[in-house]
């Protein structure tokens, strides 16, 4: 599914924020990237979409050498993606409907599909009956559901995830958690960044952890392993 | 729960294009107003250039053609050398119509020329200053550059005159009208472009968190500018709308003016001109609106 080979990252300045990375990540599975602010990990997670691109190395995504796309293929190679982020980037002007079904419609899905569809990843996340509210009637973590249920509305094949709990409460947090286990249960493979102690150390999923830019720990059933 | 309520279901991608651009002019109210005026005041000195352009070049072509030799007799010559200098001129090569003008009907010309003023004549007293005359038309009006010095030299000939220098005069200053033309369409197409993508831009601007997300999401670059794309073009399209409504009216009414007292007046009639003016602005006026907007959209399609 993800297949990353020496990759390094320099950022203009000299900044190097990763360093001979090597990843291999299987179909189905639940990664969790770990590590100290400014280690490296949002630098990882971007690289899975193509918003940052490895100075060296190369990074695979489903197949797809994510180096070789033309400009005009990245937006295909997204499509395999779902991308949830720490402060949940809804529309705050569309109802939870809208926001969900705009990543159904950006793709030119046939507006017959979409309805159905929608109703049932809001159901997957448990806000059918909040269909109609607007983001900012939402709680913090009602708000990410509806991120999430947008990240896989298009049955991705990769969620990736960047601080996802990182504005809520444990509990919510946890709640959370449920839902990509269910999304992972279905054969969805999850990549997740995480400052998040409790939910790695409860999940028993695969750990890998980066400081200053380079691997340091990769182990399945992993903990967090840092005080958090 | 019923979910039949959402505008969204009943959307394809092209509705959604459509919807996007209305709700984002609505949105910008002022800032649409603002752009859709100025780029109707360019097209409207965009529109009146062309129209005086295409009259002066009309006129132009109309005097070229128009083009006659008047040939000015002595006073002394003789009534019947007058009829032998006719029969000379009718014989020349390319000349297809003589007109004998007396001393009489040069006056009589002249008085009606004159209208309400002609009480000026009586300065003259009895005296006629108008000399006999003939009107020579050609059959090509190169031929009269030709045909001018030799009847020139015909004995009881004072003078042999033609209109090519008002000619030549009206051709160069179309020329000077057609770089001039250019120059101002360029400047004007820029300011308008200028106008619109910065109107763009606060459009994209206020919703680039949306072109974020479309871009996470997997849109592709056109589906993300075609509603901005849209939006230019429909704000050009209306400023090109007033200007020509401008445009049309006041050349109609200057039309009328002008007719009311020179009727024969060559000027060119609203139909077809004007609609090809109207055409032209129209064009100008949604192709820059698309560029602007394309222009403004580079920045933040990057992501």
């Amino acid at each position: 599914m993800l297949l990353m080979t020496d990759v390094s990252k320099i950022y203009p300045g000299g900044n190097v924020a990763l360093k001979d990375v090597n990843v291999h990540i299987q179909p189905g599975e639940f990664v969790f990237v770990v590590g100290p602010s400014g280690a490296g990990k949002s630098t990882f997670i971007k690289m899975l979409f193509r918003e940052v691109i490895p100075t060296t190395g190369t990074v695979m995504v489903n197949g797809t050498d994510i180096m070789n796309l033309k400009p005009k293929e990245i937006p295909y190679m997204r499509r395999q993606l779902g991308i949830i982020f720490q402060d949940f980037r809804l529309l705050p002007d569309r109802t939870v409907y809208d926001n969900v079904a705009f990543a159904m419609l950006v793709i030119e899905t046939p507006y017959r599909k979409i309805k159905r569809r929608v109703m049932n990843v809001l159901d997957l996340v448990g806000l059918r009956n909040r269909a109609n509210s607007h983001p900012n009637e939402l709680s913090g973590g009602e708000q990410q559901r509806v991120a999430i249920a947008r990240a896989i509305v298009n049955d991705p094949l990769l969620v990736i995830a960047d601080e996802p709990t990182g504005n809520l409460d444990p509990e919510t947090s946890m709640e959370i958690m449920d839902i990509f286990s269910e999304i992972n249960e279905s054969g969805t493979t999850i990549v997740m960044a995480t400052h998040d102690k409790e939910i790695v150390d409860v999940m028993g999923k695969r750990v890998i952890a980066i400081e200053k830019g380079k691997i340091v720990r990769d182990e399945r059933n992993g903990v967090y392993g840092y005080e958090s | 729960m019923s979910v039949t309520g959402y505008t969204v279901m009943s959307l394809s991608a092209k509705e959604y294009y459509v919807r996007e651009t209305f709700k984002s002019i609505k949105r910008n109210g002022v800032m649409s107003f603002a752009s859709v005026s100025t780029v109707a005041v360019s097209l409207l000195v965009l529109g009146m250039f062309l129209l005086v352009f295409l009259n002066t070049n009309n006129l132009a072509q109309y005097l070229e053609s128009q083009v006659q030799v008047t040939v000015y007799m002595k006073d002394s010559v003789k009534a019947a050398d007058l009829q032998a200098m006719d029969q000379k001129l009718k014989s020349l090569e390319g000349v297809v119509d003589v007109k004998q003008v007396s001393k009489a009907e040069a006056l009589e010309r002249f008085k009606q020329r004159l209208g309400d003023q002609v009480n000026l004549l009586s300065a003259l007293g009895s005296e006629n200053p108008f000399p006999n005359s003939f009107e020579i038309q050609v059959d090509v009006p190169s031929r009269i550059k030709d045909i001018t010095p030799i009847i020139h030299d015909m004995p009881g000939v004072e003078t042999a005159k033609f209109g090519q220098e008002v000619v030549e005069h009206l051709f160069s200053l179309t020329k000077i009208l057609r770089i001039g033309g250019i120059i101002l369409v360029v400047c004007l197409s820029l300011a308008t472009l200028f106008i619109i993508s910065n109107t763009i831009r606060l459009t994209v601007f206020a919703r680039r968190k949306e072109v974020v997300i479309m871009k996470y999401v997997g849109a592709t670059d056109w589906f993300i500018r075609w509603p901005f794309l849209l939006e230019g073009m429909t704000l050009g399209f209306w400023g090109a709308v007033f200007a020509c409504l401008l445009i049309d009216g006041s050349y109609s009414m200057l039309l009328s003016k002008i007719y009311a007292t020179l009727a024969f007046f060559p000027l060119l009639s609203p139909n077809p001109t004007l609609i090809y003016v109207d055409l032209f602005v129209a064009a100008v006026g949604t192709g820059i609106g698309a560029l602007g907007s394309y222009i403004s959209l580079r920045k933040f399609l990057k992501v």
